[in-house]
């Protein structure tokens, strides 16, 4: 087993925060979702108003290089923007389970708890079932493989293509990561990139 | 079936990946990977006067050899028209087919995770040109995570060579685009020898070490000509890139600007862990070049063997790099011959084989597992011969297995008698890439069982 990059030092120089461009890829779909509290609201009322690194896992994943990896370098984003006193809590992470079958609001509270770092704002969401997930997941380009036997029993796994989305105050995707190219070095410069950004446009619309 | 997640060993689909070591060895990097056998060969034919409906199609043949159906066309997709099909790329995901064309500037982005074993068109982008700026004949479709990255090869203002890439997402929006790095205007970029020529062709991406090679090869107003007159205006032979460019992947910004005098085209990196380096072959100087970053960190071209007799214009055109990284195929489209180079050293690649494929050969595509190399013909339209010296053998999707030392001819697939044009970039497909099951959900918690 090799391991992604995600988990190694970066074996490159990453471009400094704010001297590129990160064009916008159109906006991020809304939909119902219930948090790690059980209540029920909405996708967008975790995104908006600062700058969001969204994640779609399920939490007894298994493949280190795909939802662990994710979680891992958020906590890494997480660790980096907090130890900086100008980008601390000016950012949020979000770790939306796509299998709400087993992940129950306890199971992602639970989940979460090993992973969120004092009050941060790290949210961990989950769904009532296929009925609301599927369009967040298709909005999201966000497909999962289940394994299924010739009787066509749910097998208890599934694959995918692992995905994290950058979405800036306004709600536009910013950035789209996947296994080969996710390192918190990159994300976290790809965060203070946008809080420049924002910094440098006062009047922009903040999308709360 | 298995599927491999991306680079090296590394893993990107969870459960149906394995730990082992396209054309599947020619993908982007961040692509899911058909390491078994696959399904289906996706064809982006271009359409011929007078053959069939005379129209640009996707042609999809079955090659599973368990399949009643095997080394048979089994769907056909019709473009209305002719667009000089070129080349074609899959989304990072697998679920679309990005075929473009080069005169028209129109995209098609083709359906392929429905139904794999019939393709159907999704959505077509007919606003290129206007997008971008004047980016014109969108060339390479390559995956980015969540994204296609389409380099031109060409512009509105003169149909001359200069050109940029654009980027769009998964689903066929614009994002944004970029024009090659060039005198005028060198974006900050160090141009290290004589050129700067704002040129393109291909592209691929090393995300490892940040890094995206793009080649550059002519203009619409070259590709589009008679190849013979073309071949006899000294004017028009001067306009051929003669640059491959180092960009910044993560900033899309252009580093340095190195000399590969000839028309650089095809690009393959290796897939080497510590292997920071790429091929690629120059169509007009008949050489294989290394593009790679030396102990200092520098990213360096070098000519590092001859391919054929550059004088005779043999006329490298597709290469194909194998898994291990120790061999590449290289076509010569001019004699018909495929030949091997043997690239354990990447700095003396050794020619140790060489096999009649056709009248005139252009793609090659291997299985990951190097075992089955499959072969088109159709370089561009208005190139392309139009009789053969003997026999009838210019138009084909041929398939051979490869044992390590020879290769066996296993079918041939004539596109002219069977109506379909004039084949040229060929895609895998398979069921496996989409689940045992057949999702009609994003989730997967709703399916139906599979229609095969």
């Amino acid at each position: 087993m090799v391991l992604a990059p995600g988990y190694a030092p970066l074996s490159f120089t990453p471009p400094e925060p704010g001297s590129y461009a990160l064009p916008a890829m159109g906006s991020a779909a809304d939909g119902a979702v219930i948090d790690s509290d059980g209540n029920s609201a909405q996708l967008h009322d975790f995104l908006g108003g600062k700058p969001t690194v969204l994640s779609f896992i399920f939490t007894t994943c298994d493949d280190v290089n795909g939802c662990p990896l994710a979680t891992y370098v958020m906590r890494s984003v997480q660790d980096a923007l907090q130890a900086d006193p100008a980008t601390a809590n000016k950012a949020r992470l979000v770790s939306f389970s796509f299998d709400p079958v087993f992940d129950t609001p306890d199971v992602i509270d639970a989940y979460g708890s090993q992973f969120r770092a004092g009050e941060f704002d790290w949210q961990f969401l989950t769904t009532e079932g296929a009925t609301t997930l599927d369009p967040i997941l298709n909005a999201y380009g966000q497909w999962v493989i289940r394994d299924y036997d010739e009787n066509g029993e749910y097998m208890g796994t599934m694959s995918h293509i692992l995905r994290v989305f950058l979405i800036d105050e306004s709600r536009q995707i910013r950035n789209i990561y996947s296994t080969s190219f996710l390192h918190a070095d990159t994300v976290a410069n790809d965060v203070r990139s946008l809080l420049m950004e924002a910094a440098a446009e006062p009047s922009a619309d903040t999308g709360s | 079936m298995i599927i491999r997640g991306f680079f090296s060993a590394l893993i990107a689909l969870a459960v149906l990946v394995q730990p082992t070591s396209a054309d599947e060895t020619c993908m982007s990097p961040y692509m899911a990977k058909i390491v078994g056998q696959e399904d289906y060969v996706y064809i982006w034919t271009l359409g011929l006067e007078g053959v069939g409906d005379g129209e640009d199609k996707l042609v999809t043949v079955d090659v599973n050899p368990d399949s009643e159906t095997y080394a048979q066309v089994i769907h056909s997709i019709s473009m209305g028209g002719r667009h000089e099909a070129h080349h074609s790329g899959l989304t990072d995901d697998r679920r679309f087919l990005w075929a473009s064309g080069l005169d028209t500037s129109k995209i098609f982005i083709f359906d392929v995770h429905t139904d794999p074993a019939a393709p159907k068109l999704h959505r077509t982008i007919d606003d290129f040109v206007e997008k971008t700026g004047g980016v014109v004949g969108p060339h390479t479709n390559y995956a980015l995570p969540g994204r296609m990255l389409i380099t031109g090869l060409s512009n509105n203002r003169d149909h001359g060579g200069r050109t940029g890439m654009a980027e769009y997402t998964n689903g066929g929006d614009f994002i944004t685009s970029v024009w090659m790095p060039t005198d005028d205007n060198l974006q900050g970029a160090e141009k290290s020898g004589s050129f700067a020529d704002g040129y393109g062709y291909d592209a691929r991406a090393l995300p490892r070490r940040n890094v995206l090679v793009t080649s550059s090869f002519t203009g619409w107003n070259n590709y589009m000509m008679n190849l013979g007159k073309m071949m006899g205006d000294a004017e028009a032979m001067k306009r051929f890139g003669n640059t491959v460019v180092i960009w910044d992947l993560h900033s899309r910004k252009p580093k340095k600007i190195l000399d590969v005098p000839g028309a650089p085209l095809e690009i393959r990196c290796a897939w080497g862990s510590r292997s920071n380096y790429c091929f690629t072959t120059t169509a007009l100087t008949s050489k294989v070049w290394l593009i790679y970053e030396d102990e200092a960190g520098e990213w360096q071209a070098k000519a590092v063997a001859d391919i054929g007799d550059a004088s005779k214009i043999p006329l490298p055109v597709d290469i194909s790099i194998s898994a291990d990284d120790n061999h590449l195929w290289i076509n010569t489209w001019n004699d018909g011959l495929t030949r091997l180079y043997d690239i354990s050293d990447p700095f003396a690649p050794k020619q140790i084989m060489e096999e009649q494929i056709g009248e005139q050969v252009n793609m090659v595509s291997q299985s990951w597992d190097g075992e089955r190399v499959y072969f088109t013909s159709s370089l561009l339209a208005n190139w392309d011969k139009t009789s053969a010296s003997e026999g009838n053998d210019l138009q084909y999707f041929k398939l051979y297995k490869w044992d390590g030392k020879s290769l066996t001819p296993e079918f041939n697939l004539d596109f002219v008698e069977l109506g379909l044009g004039a084949p040229h970039q060929m895609r895998f497909g398979a069921h496996a890439l989409y689940g045992g099951m057949t999702a009609q959900s994003p989730s997967g918690l709703v399916t139906t069982p599979p229609a095969h």
